[in-house]
């Protein structure tokens, strides 16, 4: 056979270099994109739109000497703080219980204490309201029996309280995930040494779960420290400010937007987050980046705890009421009647008005439609840009390929609200893109941008787990670089890159921080709509978004574990 | 066919070099082995040569056309190299049935489908595979897709075929019948070949010459016998086979008879072709199979005591200890207890300057 002719060498390659700096320049604008014009702002003493540009300090002076801002920084660090040790330490308690002892209905437990993951912190928000706020069921059940107030959900501690609820779920995730890898076979080492139960979760099986505590604690505290939801919707009522919420009632609510204070918070916020996120680098370590979570076949043996298992079980329990059921039954009941009291059975009351009304009309309808487009389309296009990204930062011959790992990883310091705020300032500085501002597109841009990170810490870890052979071999053989791409490491990666569109899909259709400032008439979202409604205090038609979304994500989630296989854990 | 030839290649990670200045040329038709221990640079010598690599300095060519030439910054891209290569974890892509993995190289260059379907059953006969192109690699067993992977670098009839480690993945058995196979199939299509290997009884077996290389550097180039028998230094007699290295120093030389007393008090004649000046430190270097147990011959001959003693089943393999110095000695029997004697042939030994390495 090899008399034959030589064959031809394949012709091809000439669109390697530019296709690998397109998608590089992409990504770095699409980062700077929203970060320019904030940090330009924040040094001019006049909005940016208007022609006269000054460079000035004064917008920091200005914030820094306002009692408001005071007042707003406190209570963020007070509520990232409390947040973070609470529910790092209940998350962490819970996966040792479910996942080391003995306790009864540990398999329920563990899938209850998790869902919140899959839930908005708004409608989680939304959801506590309907049942502990002022007007709540529970609240209003209390007070008749009692004739007092049992507890003022908007307060400090109230936003603690269900911040905590959101967040256990991660510090749960990180610690089992932990669990499930350390081996089993130390704390048989420990009993057989002569431990006892308790001593030897006390003594090793704790000790061990530094890291992921470690870990989880700064996520916890990163991520608290910028979330708007919970403050909002809780404190606003009654006068309380975070930084996050500051930049709203600056930006939107207020009668006049006041850039210069935007900037100037939105800068100091970034570098806090920023601080802490290089913290969490030297502390972590890069490689920890990508926390891989896989099962292992080695079951352990549960460790006996006799009878503080029944103690262990109710705390559980009430956990999983409180925090779980409880709300979200109250939201998805609350979005089927009238009005929900337990002075009055909610099923004489039984009604789809809001429903009705929020079909019937056509912005909250298309708040919706514009949701599933984003997540569905959006999605998609998101993690097929990401994948490209991982792979030209990976593989390819780029020569500053490596900035890229940063750069697509640096979106986790940015606060979504900021997000929002950039791309706005960004379509106003530059009027050749005004077009696409209100535009669903700008949505979907700024989701993109912002969750670039997420579908990067999908992709990342299962190529690096791709031998390189596989491409070399089709580089050998005669592929260029893009067609390498197309014809072995997409297919390849198929598996990660269906994971990726789910888990955008889920995280783009809970979206709402970064829309907050960039959506307009036409480019509604779900959870913007959410808060529309709650300013004009109408809780059906709020529920019934809420309760959509919630089913949306729980029919994506079920359907694509059964028919694809796609677990984003355990 | 085509020859390649390196000039002064070398390539750089950080402050790293892991190729320094390596100069070879391969004979049209020619297999050699790059040999050494891991991190001798020799896989990124051949990734060079693929173009997986681009060299810091040096040239590469092949069939007289420059692949890379780091002083005018010139460098073909792998796809326009017209090489194969055979990795060592295969790559065989796992969404491709072994026929499609095979015409891949095929498609890249836009041959007709019959054209490729044809190529591929070709292929698939010359590695004994016929019928298997529906199958997917993960159902193929270890030295099944070895061959696909073989298949897959011939199928385009590269120039040169580069061979990383190609036998490692499969058991000791199988890879002994895989080495005849390869080396045979090599010779009928009298193809070009570079082969990467750090084992030794491999490289021996299957090379028309051998590059031995350490910490980036060829320490030896030659013929397998030449390698094994005259080792270039101390490093390349101790990763190749098993030596004793015995410490003296020259006392006369007559022709090409060499006359030295050993650190232990003993007096040894060697054979060598080189110019050793009384008073010189040199090594004595013996394989152990080249000892003899001295029964007649006075001359040459070292006396000690067994010091340890290896039961191989075929053969037995000794320690002994002559004042001092160790002799490792390989022999078909069991020795009698008591003092030992050893002769080692003139002939049988190689000189090196002591120091060197």
């Amino acid at each position: 056979m090899l008399e034959a002719a030589r064959l031809p060498a394949a012709a091809g390659g000439r669109t390697d270099v530019p296709l690998q700096w397109g998608i590089g320049l992409l990504a770095v604008v699409l980062v700077l994109f929203p970060l320019a014009p904030i940090l330009y702002q924040s040094v001019l003493a006049r909005p940016l739109y208007e022609p006269e540009r000054v460079l000035s300090l004064q917008n920091y002076a200005r914030i820094l000497a306002s009692p408001e801002f005071h007042a707003a920084a406190l209570n963020s660090l007070a509520v990232a703080g409390a947040t973070t040790v609470l529910a790092v330490g209940l998350g962490t308690l819970l996966a040792v219980l479910v996942m080391r002892t003995d306790l009864p209905l540990r398999g329920l437990l563990g899938s209850l204490i998790m869902s919140p993951l899959y839930i908005s912190p708004l409608v989680l928000a939304f959801a506590w309201v309907t049942m502990f706020g002022p007007q709540g069921y529970v609240t209003i059940a209390l007070r008749a029996a009692t004739g007092a107030d049992p507890w003022n959900l908007y307060s400090l501690p109230g936003i603690v309280a269900v911040s905590i609820f959101y967040y256990a779920p991660f510090a749960y995730l990180n610690a089992v995930a932990s669990l499930s890898l350390s081996d089993p076979t130390v704390e048989d080492a420990a009993r057989v040494a002569g431990a006892p139960p308790l001593r030897v979760l006390a003594t090793v099986t704790l000790p061990l779960l530094r890291p992921a505590v470690t870990y989880s604690a700064l996520l916890v505290g990163i991520s608290s420290l910028e979330l708007l939801s919970i403050p909002l919707i809780l404190g606003t009522p009654s006068g309380i400010d975070t930084l996050a919420t500051l930049l709203v009632k600056f930006g939107v609510m207020g009668g006049r937007p006041d850039y210069g204070g935007v900037a100037a918070v939105a800068v100091i916020l970034l570098a806090v987050v920023t601080l802490l996120i290089l913290v969490q680098e030297r502390l972590i370590g890069a490689g920890q980046r990508f926390v891989t979570v896989r099962g292992k076949a080695v079951a352990p043996r549960p460790l006996a705890i006799g009878p503080l298992r029944l103690v262990a079980l109710a705390l559980g329990l009430a956990y999983v009421l409180l925090g779980v059921v409880v709300p979200l039954g109250g939201i998805l009941l609350r979005s089927v009647v009238g009005f929900l009291s337990p002075l009055a059975n909610p099923l004489d009351s039984l009604t789809l008005e809001h429903y009705a009304l929020v079909f019937q009309t056509e912005s909250y309808r298309r708040s919706i439609t514009n949701s599933l487009l984003i997540a569905g389309v959006g999605g998609g296009a998101g993690i097929l840009f990401m994948t490209l990204l991982a792979l030209v930062a990976y593989r390819s011959e780029l020569g500053w390929r490596r900035i890229l790992g940063f750069v697509a990883l640096y979106p986790r310091a940015i606060p979504g609200l900021i997000v929002g705020i950039g791309f706005l300032w960004s379509f106003l500085l530059i009027p050749r893109l005004g077009g696409l501002r209100n535009t669903v597109l700008a949505l979907a841009i700024a989701f993109i941008m912002r969750y670039i990170p997420y579908g990067f810490s999908v992709i990342a870890p299962t190529l690096t787990r791709v031998s390189r052979e596989l491409d070399s071999a089709a580089r050998v053989c005669g592929d260029d670089w893009a067609g390498t791409v197309r014809r072995v490491l997409l297919p390849v990666l198929r598996p990660a890159i269906l994971t990726g569109w789910v888990l955008l899909f889920i995280t783009f259709l809970k979206e709402y921080s970064s829309a907050v400032f960039l959506f307009a008439r036409g480019s509604e979202v779900m959870g913007t709509t959410m808060l529309e409604l709650w300013r004009q205090g109408d809780m059906g038609p709020v529920s019934v978004l809420a309760a959509l979304q919630v089913l949306l994500i729980l029919a994506v989630t079920l359907v694509m574990r059964y028919a694809f296989g796609v677990r984003f854990h355990g | 066919m085509a020859e390649v030839v390196i000039e002064g290649l070398t390539k750089r990670f950080g402050a790293v070099t892991a190729v320094d200045g390596v100069s070879l040329t391969v004979g049209s038709g020619e297999l050699v082995s790059l040999l050494g221990p891991s991190g001798c640079g020799k896989t990124t010598t051949l990734n060079c040569l693929a173009g997986l690599e681009r060299p810091d300095a040096g040239r590469i060519l092949a069939a007289g056309e420059i692949l890379a030439d780091a002083d005018r910054r010139f460098f073909l891209p792998p796809e326009r190299r017209q090489l194969g290569m055979v990795f060592q974890s295969y790559a065989l892509w796992p969404h491709m049935t072994v026929a499609d993995n095979i015409a891949y190289g095929l498609r890249t260059r836009r041959i007709p489908e019959a054209q490729i379907r044809q190529q591929t059953d070709e292929v698939l006969r010359l590695v004994q595979l016929e019928g298997m192109g529906n199958r997917y690699p993960h159902q193929l067993s270890g030295g099944q897709q070895q061959r696909v992977a073989l298949a897959r670098a011939l199928v385009y009839q590269p120039r040169i075929l580069l061979l990383d480690e190609p036998l490692s993945n499969l058991d000791a058995k199988l890879r002994e019948h895989a080495r005849v196979w390869l080396r045979d199939l090599q010779q009928r299509l009298r193809i070009t070949a570079v082969y990467v290997t750090h084992d030794q009884v491999e490289a021996l077996s299957l090379s028309d010459r051998i590059a031995v290389m350490s910490a980036g550097r060829i320490v030896q180039l030659g013929r397998p016998r030449e390698i094994y028998e005259r080792p270039a230094d101390r490093f390349v007699a101790d990763f190749i086979g098993q030596a004793s290295f015995l410490p003296g120093e020259v006392i006369a030389r007559d022709g090409h008879m060499v006359r030295i007393r050993l650190a232990a008090g003993h007096e040894l004649r060697v054979q060598s072709s080189q110019a050793w000046t009384p008073g010189q430190a040199v090594l004595v270097v013996v394989r152990p199979e080249r000892v003899v147990l001295a029964d007649g011959p006075t001359d040459n001959v070292l006396t000690g005591a067994v010091r340890s003693h290896v039961y191989l089943g075929a053969r037995h393999q000794y320690l002994v200890d002559i004042g001092g110095l160790e002799v490792r000695l390989e022999a078909a029997e069991e020795l009698p207890p008591g003092p030992v004697r050893l002769h080692i042939p003139p002939h049988a030994a190689t000189l090196l300057p002591h120091g060197s390495a």
